[in-house]
């Protein structure tokens, strides 16, 4: 089986799988980084969700052979502690019901602020619109989402 | 600690407050490490100040471990921030009825668990009294200690806990703090896993890690009542990372180092079905057979404007985020599951009669759920992975694919309702709803007496019910029947105060005389604007809702635009009676608001062959950011009494929705989801 070193939050993981093995299952069965969820597994949900080189990438849909060199970073290395701005806000906006599609949701909106620092409305709609939250947060991360960008808590 | 089998002995059921269950009460035996104050099997408080809270009902993300926690708190006067609320495991000898729904955790627990609290509140208060030798009656409590103001003595709660241990728990009711007087009940709280979940550190089932455990995933039949003739595993074997192939009730399982192993496995298999007796079923066929069950409308009263009208719902998947699944470590002589389940002790009778084990000897650890809407009510994940770990002799982590879950699912049922009423003066007389729903077996319909639920007034009101055959599974969903019969009842209502020449929410306020529901249409007129004129473009509908001892109402704005509906804007009243954590009110009237949009818009479950057509979020669409309106929720409180929140958004806002539609257009919505070309 082909092995693979992969930049994970910063760390070089090296890793055993097949070629056509989705990041998500190897973040999540062979690396145990279980913040990543499963949703639906064609990249039509978001719970997946991570950040490749900063941009958002559906982990169920991008083979480990097609990492590379590239940063991966998934919601356990956003920050150390849940010290960024959008989980800091996220919090205190109290967003999360069921939390299951909340990861994904975060590491979108992360990587909408890095090119988008005051984002609009339009803009969050474009970044989030193509991830489901089951529970109906939408409001609230709307909010939390611009609290971050204000750099408010 | 002591063991826990020690004290179960001690267990002992009594009566409170005229209902009788299982308190889960036993004396705190004697501990010789002097260390934890454990009253009961809902609280601990430990020498460090801790208090631990457990938390019988499942969190699916209503904010039931939080709001739950937050009652016990509230009798005890704990410092909020040395609150640590846990999910209990599944064990109903411990916890009594475990199952999580019916928007009843709440309104069932909170006698129960203000006892509790109570109960270990004055433990505590007579520890520091003895101490002090002081009476009991001259010391009181706040924010974890007792205080004793005469002396200015005080004592933390943590410091006492050894010491209350070794006294008798207060048999009996013991008096309870009252409303006026609460400082963490009614004081909007952060959930208590919000942390946990925005830094990937909290724990759904598939997260859990097990020692030595495989993944499973399970081929399943392609229509409802196919069998399994035979299956070929050579091709499936071969695929890397595939350890084992073998047959369950629900299919065939492959076992694989990785999810994606099983996945692939799962997809070299060759599985021959026989596609059974609903080979050629569909949709049409069950919406014909619906209507071939309505009967006869009662006569309507003579000289009467009478108005008639049929609403058709679709099934609907429960869709919950985080798909079926559960974790199972099958020992010779016990066995452990994590099940995200809505009945925890429910999953422990199933799984202890499945493998005829002591019911003590297998453990039910419930993670969060990801999502329950009803779905998780039900057992079948459980057995699944249960009998995947048996067969494979180790842990499995079984895996339901979206598919798997949009596909076999226990579904809202699809209905028709036929409905007639009659409008006198501006008045509505009479009124007749036949509810026909897809499950089961064919029954004829059944009147009920009285005003047929309805919150109306309506001299002459008939309820009339029954089911079309259908072999297609059905289960609970958000607000359950009212999902489909309050939603027709208020798009009806509309329709008879057209007839009536009357404005719907003028007329709803002159014919319910139920105050709460009043206040909310009051309300919601108000801050709506309802009688002020809307801007051009949009136009609004309302709906309101009595049920689960909560009131709603609705005003949706919209406008429709190259053939689609635009949503602008939703106002939610909710009477909640009272809130345990208004936030947590507000969570679940937008989350219901998302539910009511979309399924007013867009999802349906349709069945082709035997089986369900959709299997993810393209073909099962549902509200996403991008759809979104601005929705204001407007919390009153107007009852002695908590009501449910989970169901009790729902129902108000795909009504109101199609009357927005209706307005809008002119035309009467009679089919859920409402699509333009089908208005009438």
């Amino acid at each position: 089986m082909p092995e693979y070193t992969i930049n994970v939050n910063g760390q070089q993981k090296k890793v055993e799988a097949v070629p056509d093995m989705p990041l998500l299952w190897v973040l999540r069965d062979l690396l145990g980084l279980t913040g990543s969820k499963y949703g639906c597994g064609i990249g039509a949900c978001g719970a997946c969700s991570v950040l490749i080189d900063g941009e958002e990438m559906r982990s169920c849909r991008f083979p480990i052979s097609d990492v590379g060199a590239a940063k991966v970073t998934t919601i356990e290395g956003l920050s150390k502690d849940g010290s960024h701005p959008l989980q800091e806000a996220w919090i205190e906006h109290d967003v999360p019901q069921c939390g299951y599609c909340q990861t994904g949701n975060i590491m979108a909106a992360a990587g909408m602020l890095r090119s988008k620092p005051n984002p609009t409305d339009a803009d969050i709609d474009e970044a989030l619109g193509s991830h489901v939250c089951r529970c109906g947060t939408y409001t609230r991360m709307r909010e939390a989402i611009k609290a971050a960008a204000r750099g408010v808590k | 600690m002591t063991t826990h089998l020690s004290r179960r002995s001690f267990l002992t059921v009594m009566g409170v407050g005229g209902a009788s269950f299982a308190l889960g009460y036993y004396p705190t035996l004697g501990d010789e490490k002097g260390a934890s104050l454990e009253p009961n099997a809902f609280v601990r408080v430990d020498p460090d100040g801790t208090v631990t809270i457990w938390a019988s009902k499942s969190e699916m993300g209503q904010g039931i471990k939080t709001g739950l926690a937050m009652i016990v708190a509230e009798q005890m006067d704990c410092d909020w921030s040395k609150v640590r609320a846990l999910q209990a495991d599944g064990d109903g000898a411990k916890y009594g009825r475990q199952g999580t729904g019916g928007s009843g955790s709440t309104r069932g627990m909170m006698q129960q668990l203000s006892q509790m609290g109570a109960s270990a509140r004055a433990m505590l208060v007579e520890a520091a009294a003895t101490e002090w030798g002081v009476d009991k009656s001259t010391c009181r409590t706040e924010n974890g200690k007792v205080i004793h103001d005469a002396s200015g003595k005080s004592k933390s709660y943590g410091d006492l806990a050894s010491a209350a241990a070794k006294l008798t728990v207060p048999a009996g009711q013991v008096p309870l703090k009252e409303r006026k007087d609460f400082s963490i009940v009614g004081k909007p709280t952060l959930r208590v896993d919000n942390h946990d979940v925005v830094t990937g550190t909290a724990v759904y089932a598939q997260d859990v890690q097990v020692s030595g455990a495989a993944y499973g995933v399970i081929s399943r039949r392609p229509a409802f009542g196919a069998t399994l003739k035979s299956f070929d595993d050579a091709e499936a074997r071969k695929v890397p990372g595939v350890i084992d192939v073998f047959r369950v009730t629900s299919g065939v399982c492959v076992i694989g180092e990785n999810t994606w192993a099983a996945m692939k496995g799962r997809e070299a298999l060759k599985c021959d079905w026989d596609m059974g007796p609903n080979a050629a079923l569909n949709t049409a066929e069950l919406s014909k057979r619906l209507r071939e069950s309505v009967g006869e409308h009662p006569a309507m009263p003579e000289g009467a404007k009478v108005v008639d009208a049929t609403y058709d719902f679709p099934f609907l998947a429960h869709y919950t985020m985080e798909p079926m699944n559960c974790v199972a470590d099958v020992r010779a002589d016990s066995c452990t599951v994590w099940a995200p389940s809505q009945s925890p002790d429910g999953v422990q009778s199933q799984v202890s009669r499945m493998l005829s084990l002591p019911i003590g000897s297998v453990t039910v650890k419930v993670p969060l759920l990801g999502g329950g809407f009803g779905r998780r009510g039900a057992g079948d994940f459980v057995s699944d992975a249960v009998e995947a770990s048996k067969q494979a002799k180790r842990p499995v982590k079984l895996l339901w694919t979206r598919d798997d879950d949009m596909r076999n699912d226990g579904y809202r049922p699809m209905s028709h309702h036929a409905m007639r009423g009659a409008v006198i003066d501006g008045k509505p007389v009479a009124f007749n709803h036949q509810f026909i729903k897809a499950q089961g077996g064919s029954t004829r319909t059944a009147g009920t007496p009285g005003n047929a639920g309805l919150t109306y007034r309506i001299p002459s009101a008939t309820q009339m019910n029954g089911n079309a055959a259908s072999p297609i599974p059905t289960g609970a969903w958000r607000s359950v029947d009212h999902s489909q019969v309050s939603v027709a009842v208020e798009c009806f209502i509309d329709e008879m105060a057209q007839a009536a020449g009357k404005d719907p929410l003028q007329f709803r306020r002159e014919n319910t005389s139920d105050p709460r529901l009043l206040k909310v249409l009051e309300v919601v007129e108000e801050k709506s604007g309802w009688s002020k004129p809307l801007a051009t473009g949009l136009s609004r509908g309302v709906a309101c809702f009595n049920g689960y001892g909560g009131r709603t109402a609705h005003v949706v704005e919209l406008s429709i635009a190259d053939g689609e509906v635009k949503l602008h804007r939703v106002v939610c009243v909710v009477d909640c009676g009272y809130a345990i954590n208004p936030k947590s009110v507000e969570a679940q009237m937008q989350g219901a608001c998302v539910d009511g949009l979309s399924t007013a818009l867009f999802a349906e479950i349709t069945i082709e062959n035997g089986g369900v057509v959709q299997s993810n979020p393209l073909d099962y669409k549902w509200t996403r950011m991008n759809h979104m309106p601005k929705v204001e929720v407007y919390v009153l409180e107007n009852d002695p009494n908590p009501a449910g929140m989970g169901e009790t958004g729902y129902p108000g806002v795909p009504a109101a929705v199609a009357n927005a539609v209706t307005a809008a257009t002119g035309k009467r919505v009679r089919k859920f989801p409402n699509r333009l070309d089908e208005l009438v």
